[in-house]
C-alpha cells in the first residue's frame, strides 16, 4: 500500500488548488481523478470571475494559488464590470479558453515537485486511527494521514434531458459510484442538489449579423498579481434574445420540462434558472438575454449563456432556432440537467474539516456550492488547513472582514444552504474593503506565513508595497497657488484653493484623481497604473473605509470570544431547546459565529457567553 | 466596566418605582442631580433627597448605596425609591443616561453579579431564568412593537428600503442583465420618500413628548361653573404632583394625576381655585393666559343655565385649541342649548368623570395607545429614528460619491431600522433579488 501525507479525491477546480497547496507546503500529495481528460474542466460556463467571483480568483492568488494564473494565461477577453459603480463592487471578468485552462492547469499539477497526479475512481475511505484508507474501483490502495475530497457534482450523478435519465458525470464522463456510500458509513449525510448546463453551438451556422457584439477591455491587467503582461482580446461574445416564439414552444412543451413537472426532485439554485423556469415564473417579460460565448480557440462550439434547460432533445432544437440570429443553428451538444449527492456544510469547521473526525477535509461543490471560483476558494483554504494539520500548526480561518473567502466558509458553515450556493457581492458586509485591487495587501501575508505564497511572489507584493508607501508620502508634497494650479482646478470645475495645497487635498475633490495630478503636474511618472489606482482608491474613499474598519473592529469583540473545542452545550439548562441543537450541530468555533446562525436569539447569546466565560476561568 | 441603569420594577403603576445603577461611576453619576442635606452618603443607609430631573424640576425620592463589593453586583450599586408610575420612573432613567449611563441590556445586573463572583455556580440555573424571563418580556415588548403603529410604519419603510436594496444590488450582482441601471436619482428619490416617512413617525412620536412630560389642560369657563371641583373631581384619591412652574409667579402652578400611564398637568389650579371667588374680569384675563399654555382645554358651561356673552367671548378664544365642551352640574335639569360634541359631567355625583380623563388621553395621543405604548417611544427608538434622518440626509447629501458608498449608506440605514423592527437579515434582500428579477446563466 502506497503511503502519502494527504490524498485529494478530485481534479477539478478545488482539487486542483487543494493539491497544490498541500504539495507546495512540502506534503508528499496524490491527487486522484476519474479522468486525467477532465483535470480542471470547465464543465459550464467559458467563463472566470464574475461579481463578486472575481474577487475570489484575486484572493485565492494573493494567497498563491493558481487559478488566477491560468485564467489569466488563458484568457480570450477580460472586462472590469462595474467600472461606473465604484471601486467596491468592481470585478474581472474573463472569458477562458476551456481546452488551454485544462491543459495549462494539467501541466502545472504535472509539474509540481511532491504532487502526484494519477487517474483512479475512488470507491471507499476506511480509517485506521489516524490514518485514512482509499481503495480505487481497480482495488488499489492508498494511505494518508489528510485527505480532501473534492468530488464536484460526480457524486452518484445522473444527467436528464427529457425523459432521458443516465448515470453519468458532467460532459458524459464517468460518474463516482460507491463513494456516496462510502461516505455514509463514515457517518455523513448526503443531500441531492441539481444544476445544469445549456446547448453549444457550432459557430459557422450563427447570423451574428442579427446580434449585438461584444469586446473585451483594452489592455487591462488580470486576475493575478503575478501576470505582468496585459490581456489581450482574442475572441468576442454576442448578444442575443428569445422571441414570443422561443415562449410560446416552451409553454406548449411544459408537460415535458423534468423540473417542472417534477421528475427532478435535486434542488436547483435561483440564480440560475432554466429558461423553461424563467418563462414560466416570469410570464410578463417579453424577451430574455442570451449570450454567446467562445468555447475555446481550437474549436468552433459556442455557449449559449442563458439557455440551460432540461428539455427533451428534439424540443431543444425547436427552442433554439427560435432564437435571434440562430434559425440555422446547429446544435453540438444538448442543454442537460445534472443531480448529484453533496454533504451538508455545516458539518464542517471554518477550517472545512469535518467536524467528526480530524484529517478529513472537504471543499468545493460537494459542499453544496456551485461555481468554479467558490470551488478554487475551497480548495485553496482546504489544501492550507490539511498541510498545516499535518504540520501540527494551528489552522487558517478567514474572516468575513479578510476576504469573500471568509463570507463564503462561514456562510455555508455555519448556516447551511438549500441550493447550490454561489458566492453574490451582498453576501459581503465589508466590501468596500474586500476590494478586487487589495486582495494582495488582505491575504498575500497570510498565505507566505503559511508557505504557500512563493519567494517571487513575495518580493513583487514587498515591492508594490513599498512604492506605494513612496507614492503615499508623494501625496504630500505640497503645490503653491500659481496659475498652473489654478488652470487645474478649473479645468477640473472645482472651486480654486486661496492657499497652496498637498496633492493629497487635491485627491479628495471628487472630480480630481490621480491620473489627472500625473498628467498635469508631471509627476508620479515612474509608478505604474495599477499601483497609482490602488492608492487613488485608499486615499478617495480614506473617510469610508475608516469607518468600515470601526464596524469591523466592534463585530471583532464577539469574534475573538473563543469556544472551547469540547464545550457542553446539553449541560446549559438556560438555552432554549431549539438554540441547544443548533449549537451542537454547528459548534461554532466563537460567539460571533454562534449569533450567526439562524434560530440562535440575542439572549441565547448572552446566556452563553456567561457560560463561555466562566469555562475559560476555570 | 461601565455603569449600567434600568428601571428595576415592573412597568405599570406601583405606589413605588425603583431605578438601579451599577458600575464603578455609579455614584458620582448619582451626585450630579441627587441633592440631599447629607455631608457623606453612608453605605447601605437611606438618602432622602431630590432628584433635578430637568433644570429646577425636582422629585423627592429615597437613595441607597451600595459599596462594592457589597452590593447584587459586586459593583458599586446606586438606587433611588422614586414615587410610582412609569413616567417618573422614565424621567429618572434619562437623567442617568444622560448623565453618563448606558442602558442595561437584559439579564446584565445578574451577569455582572455572575462575572463577579457574587453568585455561585449552583445559582446560574436562577440567573439564566431571570436572564430568559427578562428576554421574554422584551419578546413581549418586541411583540408589540410589531403590532404597534410605529413599528407597522417603520416595518413599511424598512420594506420601501428592501425593495430598494434589492434594485441596487442585482444592478452591482448582475451588471450583465438588461434591466435599468439603478441611477443615484432614483436612490435619492426614494430616500426623499422615505425621510419624509420617517418625518412623520418622529413628529407623531412626539406624542412621546407628552408621555414623558404630560398633557397640559386648562380648565377655563366662567364663574361659578364648577372649575374647582372639577379639578377635585379630576384629582379625587389620586396622589397629586404639585410643582412650579419655571419663570412664573409663584400662583401660577400645576398639579397632575395619572391615567392610562400618562401625565395630565392641570395648570393655574391656584388660579381656578381663587378665581372662584373674585371679579370675573380677572377669572377671565387668567383663563385666557392659561388657554395658550395648553396643549388641551377643557372649556365648562354650566347645563343648568342659559348660555351667556361670557361664554361665547370664552369660545372665540378658544378656536384652534384641542378642546373638550364639558356640560357641568347634570345632576340638576338641564337648560342650556345641545351642542355637536359634549360631554355631560356632574363634578358632583362624578358622574362621566372617568370618562372625561379617557378624553382627555384619546383627544391628544390618540384611542389606541395605551401604558404599554411607552415601549414605543422609548429613548432608545426615538434615537434610532434620530440616527436614521441623519443617514438620510448624509445619503442625501452624498451626491457625489460612487454607488457603491451610497448602498453602503443605504445598507447601515436598513440595519438600523432593523433595530426595531427586528429584521436584520441579509438573505431576505437575496431573495428579492430572486423573486423580483430573472437572472441566471
Amino acid at each position: 500500500m502506497e503511503k502519502f501525507d494527504a490524498i485529494v479525491i478530485g481534479a477539478g477546480h478545488a482539487g486542483c488548488e487543494a493539491a497544490l497547496a498541500l504539495a507546495r507546503m512540502g506534503n508528499k500529495t496524490l491527487l486522484l481523478t476519474i479522468s486525467l481528460d477532465a483535470v480542471a474542466f470547465l464543465a459550464c460556463n467559458p467563463s472566470i470571475g464574475g461579481t463578486a467571483k472575481g474577487q475570489l480568483v484575486s484572493e485565492i492568488d494573493a494567497l498563491g494559488g493558481e487559478m488566477g494564473i491560468i485564467a489569466d494565461k488563458t484568457a480570450l477577453q477580460i472586462r472590469m464590470l462595474n467600472r461606473g459603480k465604484g471601486p467596491a463592487v468592481q470585478s474581472l471578468r474573463a472569458q477562458a479558453d476551456k481546452n488551454a485552462y485544462h491543459t495549462e492547469m494539467k501541466k502545472v499539477l504535472e509539474n509540481e515537485e511532491k504532487l502526484s497526479l494519477r487517474q483512479g475512481e475512488v470507491i471507499d475511505i476506511s480509517l485506521d486511527g489516524e490514518n485514512k484508507i482509499i481503495t480505487t474501483s481497480v482495488g488499489l490502495k492508498y494511505e494518508a494521514r489528510a485527505i480532501v475530497l473534492a468530488t464536484g457534482v460526480y457524486l452518484e450523478s445522473e444527467i436528464i434531458i427529457g425523459k432521458t435519465r443516465e448515470k453519468t458525470g458532467p460532459n458524459g464522463f464517468k460518474n463516482s459510484h460507491g463513494l456516496s456510500s462510502a461516505l455514509k458509513k463514515l457517518g455523513l449525510e448526503l443531500v441531492r442538489f441539481k444544476t445544469g448546463t445549456p446547448v453549444r453551438i457550432h459557430r459557422r451556422s450563427v447570423e451574428f449579423s442579427k446580434m449585438e457584439k461584444q469586446c473585451g477591455d483594452e489592455q487591462i491587467s488580470g486576475f493575478s498579481y503575478l501576470t505582468k503582461n496585459r490581456i489581450e482580446n482574442k475572441a468576442e461574445c454576442y448578444l442575443t434574445y428569445t422571441t414570443p416564439k422561443t415562449h410560446e414552444i416552451i409553454r406548449n412543451n411544459l408537460d415535458k420540462a423534468p423540473a417542472i413537472s417534477g421528475e427532478i426532485v435535486g434542488i436547483g439554485p435561483r440564480y440560475c434558472p432554466s429558461i423553461e423556469t424563467k418563462v414560466v415564473r416570469f410570464a410578463d417579460k417579453e424577451r430574455h438575454q442570451l449570450f454567446l460565448e467562445p468555447e475555446a480557440l481550437d474549436t468552433e462550439e459556442m455557449y449559449l449563456q442563458g439557455f440551460s434547460t432540461s428539455m427533451p432533445a428534439d424540443i431543444q432544437k425547436e427552442m433554439v432556432e427560435s432564437v435571434i440570429g440562430l434559425d440555422n443553428a446547429e446544435i453540438m451538444r444538448d442543454a442537460y440537467a445534472i443531480e448529484y449527492d453533496c454533504i451538508n456544510p455545516t458539518e464542517l469547521n471554518l477550517t472545512l474539516e469535518w467536524k467528526k473526525q480530524k484529517g478529513i477535509f472537504f471543499a468545493g461543490q460537494i459542499n453544496g456550492t456551485s461555481g468554479y471560483e467558490e470551488a478554487g476558494a475551497q480548495g485553496i483554504v482546504a489544501g492550507i488547513n490539511a498541510g498545516l494539520y499535518l504540520a501540527g500548526k494551528e489552522m487558517l480561518v478567514l474572516k468575513r472582514s479578510d476576504a469573500y473567502i471568509g463570507v463564503l466558509i462561514d456562510d455555508i458553515v455555519t448556516k447551511g444552504t438549500n441550493e447550490p450556493y454561489r458566492m453574490m457581492t451582498s453576501r459581503a458586509e465589508y466590501r468596500l474593503k474586500l476590494r478586487q485591487d487589495n486582495a494582495d495587501l488582505r491575504l498575500t501575508e497570510i498565505g507566505r506565513k503559511v508557505g504557500l505564497v512563493s519567494d517571487e511572489r513575495y518580493k513583487i507584493f514587498l515591492e508594490k508595497k513599498k512604492k506605494m508607501e513612496e507614492i503615499e508620502k508623494k501625496l504630500d508634497t505640497k503645490v503653491k497657488l500659481d496659475d498652473k494650479l489654478v488652470k487645474f482646478y478649473e479645468l477640473h470645475n472645482e472651486s480654486v484653493p486661496k492657499e497652496s495645497v498637498r496633492y493629497r487635498d487635491m485627491l479628495k475633490r471628487v472630480n480630481i484623481n490621480i491620473f489627472d495630478i500625473k498628467n498635469h503636474f508631471n509627476d508620479f511618472q515612474e509608478y505604474e497604473y495599477d499601483i497609482l489606482e490602488k492608492v487613488n482608491i485608499k486615499v478617495k474613499y480614506e473617510g469610508y473605509l475608516k469607518q468600515q474598519e470601526e464596524d469591523i473592529e466592534k463585530a471583532l469583540a464577539n469574534e475573538k470570544m473563543m469556544i472551547p473545542e469540547a464545550f457542553d452545550y446539553s449541560s446549559i439548562k438556560g438555552l432554549r431547546q431549539e438554540a441547544k441543537e443548533k449549537l451542537i450541530k454547528i459548534r461554532p468555533l466563537n460567539i460571533g459565529q454562534a449569533s450567526r446562525i439562524s434560530g440562535v436569539s440575542p439572549a441565547d447569546i448572552s446566556v452563553l457567553s456567561i457560560y463561555v466565560k466562566k469555562a475559560k476561568r476555570r | 466596566m461601565d455603569s449600567i441603569v434600568s428601571i428595576s420594577t415592573p412597568l405599570g403603576r406601583g405606589a413605588i418605582s425603583i431605578v438601579r445603577m451599577s458600575g464603578k461611576d455609579s455614584l458620582k453619576i448619582a451626585l450630579k442631580f441627587f441633592h440631599t442635606n447629607k455631608k457623606e452618603i453612608t453605605p447601605r443607609y437611606m438618602n432622602f433627597g431630590k432628584l433635578e430631573l430637568d433644570k429646577g424640576i425636582f422629585e423627592e425620592c429615597l437613595m441607597v448605596y451600595f459599596k462594592a463589593p457589597f452590593s447584587y453586583t459586586g459593583e458599586d450599586v446606586v438606587e433611588f425609591q422614586i414615587h410610582g408610575g412609569i413616567l417618573i420612573a422614565q424621567k429618572v432613567l434619562e437623567t442617568c443616561l444622560k448623565n453618563g449611563c448606558h442602558l442595561a441590556e437584559p439579564g446584565e445586573f445578574s451577569k455582572r453579579a455572575f462575572l463577579n463572583g457574587k453568585i455561585t455556580l449552583d445559582k446560574a440555573e436562577a440567573i439564566i431564568g431571570e436572564i430568559n424571563a427578562e428576554s421574554k418580556a422584551e419578546l413581549n415588548s418586541s411583540l408589540q412593537i410589531t403590532n404597534g403603529k410605529l413599528a407597522q410604519k417603520v416595518k413599511v419603510e424598512q420594506d420601501k428600503l428592501t425593495e430598494l436594496l434589492a434594485e441596487i444590488e442585482v444592478s452591482f450582482d448582475y451588471p450583465e442583465y438588461d434591466y435599468d441601471e439603478i441611477v443615484k436619482e432614483k436612490i435619492f428619490d426614494v430616500i426623499r420618500k422615505i425621510k419624509k416617512d420617517n418625518d412623520e413617525i418622529i413628529e407623531s412620536s412626539k406624542s412621546a413628548v407628552y408621555l414623558k412630560n404630560g398633557i397640559n389642560v386648562a380648565i377655563v369657563g366662567k364663574a361659578n361653573v364648577g372649575k374647582s371641583s372639577i379639578l377635585n373631581a379630576l384629582l379625587g384619591e389620586e396622589r397629586a404632583i404639585v410643582t412650579d412652574i419655571e419663570g412664573t409667579t409663584r400662583d401660577s402652578l400645576k398639579e397632575s394625576f395619572m391615567h392610562k400611564g400618562i401625565k395630565i398637568n392641570l395648570i393655574d389650579t391656584a388660579g381656578i381655585r381663587q378665581t372662584e371667588d373674585v371679579v370675573e374680569k380677572l377669572g377671565i384675563e387668567r383663563s385666557l393666559a392659561s388657554i395658550e399654555r395648553a396643549d388641551l382645554v377643557l372649556f365648562v358651561r354650566d347645563g343648568s343655565i342659559e348660555e351667556t356673552e361670557e361664554d361665547k367671548k370664552l369660545e372665540d378664544n378658544i378656536k384652534g385649541k384641542v378642546v373638550i365642551n364639558l356640560i357641568n352640574k347634570i345632576d340638576k335639569p338641564r337648560v342650556l342649548t345641545k351642542k355637536e360634541n359634549e360631554l355631560e359631567i356632574s363634578a358632583l355625583t362624578r358622574k362621566n368623570i372617568d370618562e372625561l380623563k379617557d378624553k382627555i388621553v384619546d383627544e391628544i395621543i390618540g384611542k389606541e395607545i395605551d401604558a404599554n405604548a411607552l415601549v414605543l417611544t422609548n429613548e432608545r427608538q426615538i434615537n434610532i429614528l434620530n440616527k436614521c434622518d441623519e443617514l438620510m440626509q448624509k445619503i442625501l447629501n452624498a451626491k457625489e460619491l460612487s454607488v457603491d458608498v451610497v448602498a453602503m449608506l443605504v445598507k447601515n440605514l436598513w440595519n438600523e431600522l432593523g433595530k426595531i423592527t427586528g429584521n436584520t437579515e441579509n438573505e431576505d434582500i437575496i431573495s428579492l433579488i430572486f423573486s423580483k428579477f430573472c437572472l441566471g446563466k
